[in-house]
């Protein structure tokens, strides 16, 4: 079996490299530890600034409402709305709330007074989330039959009920961090034997092409296996996650998404020149690949062209498949459909990267 | 002179003769500012919901109407029970569903919402949203005003995180590897040698660098001002001086990088892992640095693009004078001092 | 004067010790050869006297100025050319010239005269990149930019290595004609022709320098590394089979390789007799690589047939790849794997179980004495073994046909002919040998030759027959004769 002896010399050639064992080792751990934390997207901590022009007891009371809140960091007071403008122009604080004069003597008659919510809004979710927050608390001290609503609105999580923002990213993290592995290290490979000149020496030999690919193929998918393994043991360890799903659905979907990444890779490999050339490239998808795979953001937030990408987006078959499995507690039937979409994304890949290869130029 | 000249153009002409890198180069950034500027955004927008009522009275009906007219929730089905509704959750037909309870008109009570909850924030959002939109506006006294965004689109957040990773990238990276290569290939050995001060032959390679780095940035500028309808209210002047400074930091990193690797792939996995991982996820372009861990703040602290995209939404987008940016250009200009100084003080004059 | 002056230089890497206690002096305007095997620290005294590397101890002087401390003034006056002197591949060769030029201060026109003779032949393709080129092409480059600029004291490192003869000769005339403008010359070969043009060399070996002296009295008295007693042809010749009834291996007709309108390989036609060793001569670009590549299945023919081992090279390339050991000019082994992974390696590739890989492998390194490397990383070993290695790999499948693309480039003649024994021994089991090379007296060597000049075969049969049809006295005039007609210079 030729297979046996090409893979052999993979796995030396990588366990010679100074550098990439330790690569696989230290690269999962650092992320698993370090970017659960980064990658929060919870909006917290947000400033505000009062400009209370009323200064009645009904406006005190608003006040002190927002200071003992946990949900704002209360900055104090400003004498008139321009200086908090100001502070909002030197980043000093993200939300001003302002109280019109006659505040409470309009409450006490029944009228409306217009409060006024000026929020930084050039991080749309972060204006928008204070902004709302702060609203809701103004109308529950000021109205509060108006605000009987939204205080009866009950709201019913179904999953992640504790609404924990690293149960959300962690699935997500595999995806990176197999991406990472699996997909730059191939794309290394063969044009790092085209630059030293071996692969002339195998291309002389009988070498079938199926089987070098296959060679090169199979040691990244121990690789993903060895990753995954890391990475879930980490997210127990240090996260207390654990899928709510069964474990090998895991497994299964991740060893479809290495199949994908290291045919890709390997492609990218076989028409690049010179290793810049090749990373470059990759990178350049991968990025695509990662912004439209709704990792960060909402797929359904993306106009309907943007999203019919997501169709060919091997990246968000995983993620959504992973997360479902993970925090949802889904089952094979729940993601059979991206299992198959994976699939054949990865068998087609996987066909074009032995295609791609010439033997006889 | 006639050297510096002729290095500039060699230097240029790599770059030119490698068509795929020059395509990924300016590709890049296009294709960044339109996936950040149009499909990547955290905006509540189509939300498949599920109305669950059992009499369609007229305020559920209005309710319902208002749900449907906004662009933030996409009616998809109507259920008899929640029970029901949350089955479509659990098969991932659903995100949310709106509860009407049998008392909703009479007494206003009842309402209730079911949320799939994998991600927090935004089913946070969806709630807060749905909120607004079936509690009467009429009855709100509270007057919001978004500044600077009004209809709060992501691009604005995006557009200066986007120059501030690509400038990065593009001028340290870049010159890291092409000076790399030149030790790879032999022919720094001939460049040393020769009666040319190896000052000069670093700073003729930067040169078409900072130039390629000055078109990318033009070409960001353009697009988010005309494709993106991002706005540019600050001052143009400014924008380039900051962005100048930046540049040379970033030129500076890569002189950095370059002394310390001696192979490319070495040269492109320092970049990749001190450049690029720090950059993208430190610096509060996707993640707001407060929400992070003390220990993570700190180290957040020291990473250059941080302070560079702070100044750049200042001034682009909020528009504010050089006052408000005093800080951020102090930091940046003093990195770039130090930077420099500390990769000419390591630049070698001969091989170890 | 002397322009350069070296007392007592040692420098060490880690454990090893690249140069140890070296001492010598140059006057000014003598060619002077520094000579010794791969890895006898030629390289990192060239590095010391560019001022490129700090000596641990001892002081060096280049035109008076010291290597250390007076860096500057010793850069304006040398000229370097390292060993593995790299050119700007994605620049034009005209854009190449033209840079060095103006680096080094001067211009093309004005330098013109001092690298015309092997500037000219590449001139007309001064529009391509350097990176297309052949490989004795860029060396010829990357010698005319070393001397487009006229420095006081040049430093050559190995600067022929891979080029033909006749280029070979038209270099060292130019140096002679440098030394005549009273240029100061150093400079390592491991040609013999070329270490007798120097005035004086020193032999360095394993860091040290072992002797001093005029070239005939080095060569004297190095003699069994130097002049090895020359292999014995008509012992190891073959059986008086007459030639017509012996297979023919390989047969080619009529063979063309374009690329657009550029024939590489322009109608060539030739066989090959089994257990034959066939040497395929010719300059720099004559079109030897790109024939071999197609005869290995590397590449497709544009027209003609060809057949090895009795398959078409059109249709059955991968059924010669299984027929076919193959040896190429960049060295081919696998750097980071040891000895016998890399044996095991090809060896399974060809489908060897273990037991015979292990058995087999096992005898090659006893027959090379080589056991005690058996684990050592291929890296880690001198230039000579990891030929001798190679080619042993090669052959290790116990093809009917090898291929060697200049086999033996940059190893001392001892280690040449270690590596020819190999071959005889070979082509004594049945393998047949098509082999090319630049060293002239590896020709003589061969069964049959042929010589190879722009594409086209203008030269074949045995070294006797083409001595006597050319009436010359050995190979090396028959070759420079022949080559001397060539109307396309290169490639």
């Amino acid at each position: 079996m030729t297979l046996r002896y090409l893979i052999q010399k993979e796995f030396l050639q990588i366990r010679r490299n100074a550098f990439l064992p330790r690569l696989i080792v230290a690269f999962p751990v650092i992320i698993m530890c370090v970017m659960p934390w980064v990658m929060n997207m919870e909006v917290k901590n947000i400033r505000v600034d009062v400009v209370d022009n009323d200064r009645s007891v009904g406006s005190q009371r608003l006040v002190r409402s927002i200071e003992t809140s946990h949900y704002f960091i209360f900055q104090g007071q400003k004498p008139d709305y321009r200086s908090a403008l100001a502070a909002i122009e030197r980043g000093q604080t993200d939300v001003v709330l302002v109280i019109p004069q006659n505040y409470s003597r309009a409450i006490a008659c029944g009228q409306r007074p217009q409060v006024l919510i000026a929020a930084n809004a050039v991080n749309g979710t972060k204006g928008s989330m204070g902004s709302a927050y702060l609203s809701q608390i103004v109308t529950a001290k000021a109205m509060p039959s108006a605000a009987a609503l939204q205080s009866q609105a009950h709201t019913f999580l179904l999953y992640n009920k504790h609404q924990n923002y690293k149960l959300f990213m962690i699935p997500a993290l595999f995806a990176i961090v197999m991406m990472l592995m699996t997909g730059f290290l191939p794309t290394l490979n063969i044009v790092g034997e085209k630059e030293t000149g071996t692969i002339e020496q195998i291309n002389v030999t009988p070498v079938p092409k199926w089987a070098f690919i296959l060679a090169k193929l199979i040691p990244y998918w121990m690789i993903a296996l060895f990753v995954i393994t890391v990475c879930l043991l980490l997210a127990w360890l240090v996260y207390g996650i654990t899928p709510a799903g069964p474990v090998w659905l895991v497994y299964v979907l991740a060893m479809l998404l290495a199949l994908f990444f290291s045919s890709f890779g390997l492609i990218v490999s076989n028409y690049s020149n010179t290793m810049q050339q090749a990373i470059f490239v990759m990178w350049f998808f991968v990025v695509c690949l990662l912004l439209l795979s709704g990792l960060f953001t909402p797929v359904r937030s993306m106009p309907s062209w943007a999203y019919l990408t997501t169709y060919v987006n091997p990246m968000h078959y995983f993620i959504d498949a992973v997360r479902t499995v993970f925090v949802r507690g889904g089952t094979f039937a729940a993601v059979a459909h991206q299992v198959a979409a994976l699939l054949a994304i990865g068998l087609v890949m996987a066909i074009w990267a032995v295609q791609s290869y010439k033997k006889n130029g | 002179m006639k050297q510096f000249i002729s290095f500039v153009i060699k230097e240029a002409r790599h770059i030119l003769r490698d068509k795929r890198t020059m395509l990924i180069l300016f590709g890049m950034p296009t294709a960044m500012m339109l996936i950040f500027g149009f499909a990547v955004s955290t905006d509540v927008r189509n939300v498949r919901t599920v109305v669950v009522t059992s009499q369609m009275d007229h305020l559920t009906q209005s309710a319902v109407e208002r749900l449907a007219a906004s662009e933030y929730f996409t009616i998809t089905a109507t259920a008899a029970t929640p029970r029901e509704a949350e089955l479509m959750i659990r098969r991932q037909k659903a995100d949310m569903a709106v509860v009407f309870g049998k008392d909703f008109a009479s007494k206003r009570t009842g309402l209730q919402f079911i949320v799939d909850g994998a991600d927090p924030n935004m089913a946070q959002q969806w709630t807060n949203y749905a909120q607004q939109v079936i509690a009467n506006p009429q009855y709100s006294i509270v007057n919001l005003k978004m500044l600077y965004n009004p209809q709060m689109r992501s691009a604005y957040n995006f557009v200066p995180a986007i120059m501030g990773m690509l400038l990065m990238l593009i001028c340290a990276m870049m010159t890291s590897i092409s000076i790399v290569r030149e030790k790879e290939r032999g022919t720094m050995e001939v460049l040393l040698v020769s009666p040319v001060r190896p000052l000069m032959v670093i700073v003729a390679k930067a040169v078409p660098y900072l130039v390629l780095a000055f078109a990318i940035l033009i070409v960001i500028l353009l697009m988010a001002r005309f494709v993106l309808n991002v706005p540019l209210v600050g001052s143009l002047f400014w924008i380039i001086v900051v962005s100048i400074i930046y540049i040379l930091l970033a030129l500076s990193l890569g002189l950095l990088i370059s002394n310390v690797a001696n192979t490319q792939l070495v040269a492109l996995l320092l970049s990749a892992m001190v450049l690029l991982m720090p950059v993208v996820m430190l610096s509060g372009m996707m993640f707001p640095v407060e929400s992070m861990p003390r220990v993570l703040q700190w180290v957040a602290a020291v990473v250059p693009p941080r302070y560079y995209i702070e100044a750049m939404r200042k001034l682009m987008i909020m528009g504010v004078g050089v006052g408000a940016i005093t800080k951020e250009v102090a930091i940046l200009s003093g990195m770039t001092v130090v930077l420099l100084i500390v990769a000419l003080k390591k630049f070698n004059n001969r091989l170890e | 004067m002397n322009a350069i002056e070296v007392n007592g230089i040692s420098k060490r890497y880690g454990k090893v010790q690249a140069l140890r206690d070296v001492s010598f002096s140059v006057p000014a305007g003598e060619v002077f050869g520094l000579i010794g095997p791969d890895g006898a620290g030629k390289t990192s005294l060239y590095r010391i006297l560019c001022t490129l590397l700090l000596p641990e101890t001892g002081r060096a002087a280049v035109e008076g100025f010291d290597t250390v401390t007076q860096m500057t003034e010793i850069r304006k006056r040398v000229g370097y050319m390292p060993g593995k002197f790299s050119l700007y591949q994605d620049l034009t060769v005209e854009e190449n010239l033209k840079f060095f030029a103006t680096l080094f201060g001067t211009t093309v026109e004005a330098g013109y005269d001092s690298i015309k003779a092997i500037y000219s032949q590449i001139e007309r393709f001064k529009d391509r990149r350097a990176g297309a080129l052949s490989g004795g092409m860029k060396q010829k480059l990357a010698l005319s930019c070393a001397l487009v600029h006229s420095p006081s004291v040049l430093f050559l490192d190995e600067p022929t290595t891979g080029v033909d003869p006749v280029s070979r000769k038209e270099f060292w005339e130019m140096l002679l004609m440098l030394k005549e403008r009273g240029i100061t010359i150093v400079a390592s070969t491991p040609y013999l022709d070329e270490v007798s043009c120097c005035e004086r060399v020193a032999f360095l070996d394993q860091g040290e320098i072992r002797g001093i002296d005029t070239p005939g009295a080095i060569l004297d008295r190095f003699a069994d590394i130097f002049n090895p007693p020359g292999l014995d042809k008509a012992a190891n010749s073959q059986s008086p089979l007459p030639g017509s009834q012996r297979d023919n291996v390989i047969e080619v007709e009529h063979l063309v390789k374009a690329f657009g309108s550029f024939h590489a390989v322009d109608d060539i036609s030739f066989t090959v007799k089994k257990g034959e060793i066939f040497g395929f001569l010719g300059a720099n670009g004559a079109g030897k690589t790109t024939a071999m590549h197609m005869l290995t299945g590397l590449s497709q023919p544009t027209s003609g047939t060809g057949r090895v081992a009795g398959f078409d090279i059109r249709t059955e390339y991968e059924q010669i790849k299984r027929h076919i050991g193959y040896m190429s000019q960049r060295f081919s082994l696998y750097e980071d794997l040891t000895v016998a992974e890399n044996i095991r390696l090809f060896a399974g590739i060809y489908g060897m179980n273990d037991q015979t890989i292990a058995k087999k492998t096992d005898e090659l390194l006893k027959r090379l004495k080589f056991t005690e490397h058996k684990n050592s990383l291929v890296a880690s070993l001198p230039l000579g073994w990891k030929q001798k290695l190679a080619f042993s790999v090669s052959i290790f499948h116990e093809p009917g046909v090898v291929f060697l693309d200049e086999p033996t480039g940059g190893v001392d003649p001892s280690t040449r002919r270690q590596f020819w024994e190999l071959i005889y021994d070979a082509a004594r089991r049945g393998i047949t040998v098509f082999v090319t090379t630049h060293y002239m007296d590896e020709a003589e060597y061969c069964d049959r030759i042929s010589i190879m000049v722009d594409g086209k075969i203008s030269a074949l049969g045995t070294p006797d027959e083409l001595k006597e049809r050319y009436r010359q006295p050995d190979m090396d005039h028959v070759f420079t004769y022949l080559a001397r007609q060539a109307t396309r210079s290169s490639d």
